[in-house]
């Protein structure tokens, strides 16, 4: 169940620096309970070092982060244990194979006898019948799931994914994202950082746009997009299209007339101003705003 | 079990396991290859050279032998597994789960040391069993010893100590070659000139106060004082020397397992 009580993360004015490279910069943010957040930010931006940060393996230069109420500075064995950690990059375990990583993993969790949740992980991530391989024997993407398993052993309350689905193939990233929505609808809430901008804006709620240490902007994902980034019309009109002007007419290709115009403007509108009779419209297409022209805008922004 | 109870045993236990399992699945390196070490050490020294050299305790040379050949053996093999252990780890990426699960540093140090202690005492009693063959061939009976709780004392502090000093440079390395070197160049010649081969009264007296200053002199005479009931440094200074340095190599490695970096290579 989610704690509905203490936000899964509360991060204010936090500050990460390695020598004179800030790599965060007075980040504040939050999720809300059983929420799906997104970070996001291009390479470099400091999402790693947000995670370290939250995982102790970095501690912070200032500022507070909170896991579920508790400073992760000064409660940080509490917090592990309620947190899933999936890192970017996979690891090997040379000497192990795949059930004996998760029976160890188990058991750094306290968790002595976990054998139902970890047949239930190996079944559900498609690794069972890989279950007494050595983990250097498996495939990229086997190495990933079980990065996944290891982050869930212990039935974790906030999942940090870190970058889950870098160099993962189109089957893999959809039945990961799939199992993410379940695990979410069961009361777990997850943080993402990515720079796929597609899968952040068909699994979050709300998302952040970090970038060189800096939080530009926190937002639910619609507002984001509507806010940032606008809306292009494609119309097939008939005829002669020579004498058609309108201030928001971007361009003109063959027989289509292509507007760009602020997410609020209906198509209706853009239509009755053109003043055409109804037998000259051929098609109507519209493009909605997509979270990536949300992201490339606020980032040309910066510049 | 409670909660609490559950994370201050279960993560250690199942870190303990996996650093014991990890060397058990090499045994061929971890175990035989001692095994070979030291089967031909007492051949080369023991049986062919023995002869000729002489111990002022009225021992044979093969008995004054046995016992500084099983310390090597569990100080060298200590390091080893904490130290290589940590190796394979940061080459293969995993040794970040340590630190962001909830185990704790003290947990982190006790387990790796207990292992590399473990492995440790196995290739003594490989190399006791090896040593006892010989010593029965050679002298037609069996080699006794006299202070068998000296001899677990001085082997728990010294395997311990070892461990956790393959803990802080297994930490504080930077590469395999890093490594390599502490093991090649500071272990190995601390080792061979800690009194495994010679008696100290063989020595120059400058050498001998010199050798005064070589950590693993202590640990191997009290090795043989416990085997033996005779060795070249009082049992009592060797006892708290060992008490000292395996309380200090603790230090070290709890402050490498706090510190890090657990970051791959």
């Amino acid at each position: 169940m989610a704690d509905t009580v203490h936000k899964p993360l509360e991060i204010i004015g936090l500050s990460k620096n390695y020598g004179d490279f800030k790599a965060l910069d007075s980040v504040t943010f939050h999720m809300e309970p059983g929420e799906v957040f997104g970070l996001l930010g291009p390479n470099g931006a400091g999402k790693t070092s947000l995670i370290s940060v939250l995982t102790t393996l970095q501690s912070p230069t200032s500022g507070v982060a909170k896991v579920f109420g508790r400073d992760v500075t000064t409660a940080g064995r509490l917090i592990k244990s309620c947190i899933g950690y999936v890192p970017q990059e996979t690891v090997s375990h040379g000497f192990f194979n795949v059930v004996e990583v998760l029976r160890f993993h188990s058991g750094y969790y306290g968790i002595a006898n976990n054998e139902t949740q970890i047949e239930f992980l190996l079944n559900r991530l498609g690794l069972f019948e890989h279950r007494n391989k050595r983990v250097r024997q498996l495939s990229g993407g086997m190495k990933r799931r079980l990065l996944i398993a290891k982050a869930l052993v212990h039935k974790p309350r906030l999942l940090l994914l870190d970058e889950p689905t870098a160099g993962v193939d189109i089957e893999l990233r959809n039945s990961l994202w799939s199992f993410v929505r379940e695990l979410n609808r069961d009361g777990v809430a997850v943080l993402l950082t990515t720079h796929y901008l597609e899968e952040a804006e068909s699994l979050c709620a709300r998302v952040g746009i970090i970038h060189k240490g800096k939080l530009l902007k926190v937002d639910s994902t619609r507002t984001l997009i509507q806010s940032l980034t606008g809306r292009e019309i494609h119309l097939r009109v008939g005829g002669d299209l020579s004498g058609i002007q309108h201030p928001q007419l971007v361009e003109k290709k063959d027989d289509t007339l292509i507007f760009r115009v602020p997410s609020k403007v209906v198509v209706g509108d853009v239509i009755r101003d053109l003043k055409l009779s109804p037998e000259r419209l051929l098609d109507v297409r519209i493009r909605e705003g997509r979270l990536e022209d949300a992201f490339v805008h606020l980032l040309q922004e910066t510049r | 079990m409670s909660q609490t109870q559950e994370l201050r045993w279960v993560p250690f236990k199942s870190l303990l396991k996996k650093e014991t399992m990890r060397f058990w699945r090499v045994i061929a390196q971890t175990l035989l290859i001692p095994l070979v070490n030291s089967t031909l050490y007492l051949l080369i020294f023991g049986v062919s050279l023995g002869n000729s050299i002489q111990v002022g305790s009225g021992h044979p040379y093969i008995a004054f032998l046995i016992p500084g050949l099983i310390m090597m053996g569990v100080l060298n093999n200590a390091f080893q597994n904490s130290s290589s252990s940590l190796a394979t780890s940061k080459f293969h990426g995993d040794l970040e789960d340590l630190r962001v699960v909830p185990i704790t540093n003290l947990q982190i140090v006790l387990a790796m040391a207990f292992a590399g202690m473990i492995r440790g005492f196995l290739v003594g009693l490989v190399t006791y069993s090896v040593g006892q063959a010989f010593f029965l061939i050679t002298q037609g009976t069996w080699m006794m010893v006299e202070h068998p709780f000296a001899l677990l004392y001085f082997l728990c502090f010294g395997g311990f100590s070892f461990a956790c000093l393959g803990i802080a440079v297994g930490f504080v390395a930077k590469s395999i070659d890093q490594l390599s070197a502490v093991g090649g160049f500071i272990l190995l010649p601390l080792l061979y000139l800690g009194g495994v081969f010679f008696p100290l009264g063989n020595l120059h007296p400058f050498w001998q106060t010199l050798s005064k200053a070589n950590p693993m002199l202590y640990f191997i005479n009290g090795v043989r004082y416990g085997i033996l009931g005779h060795s070249d440094i009082s049992a009592v200074s060797c006892a708290i020397f060992a008490l000292v340095t395996a309380l200090v190599m603790f230090g070290f490695a709890l402050r490498a397992v706090k510190r890090g970096p657990y970051q791959r290579w």
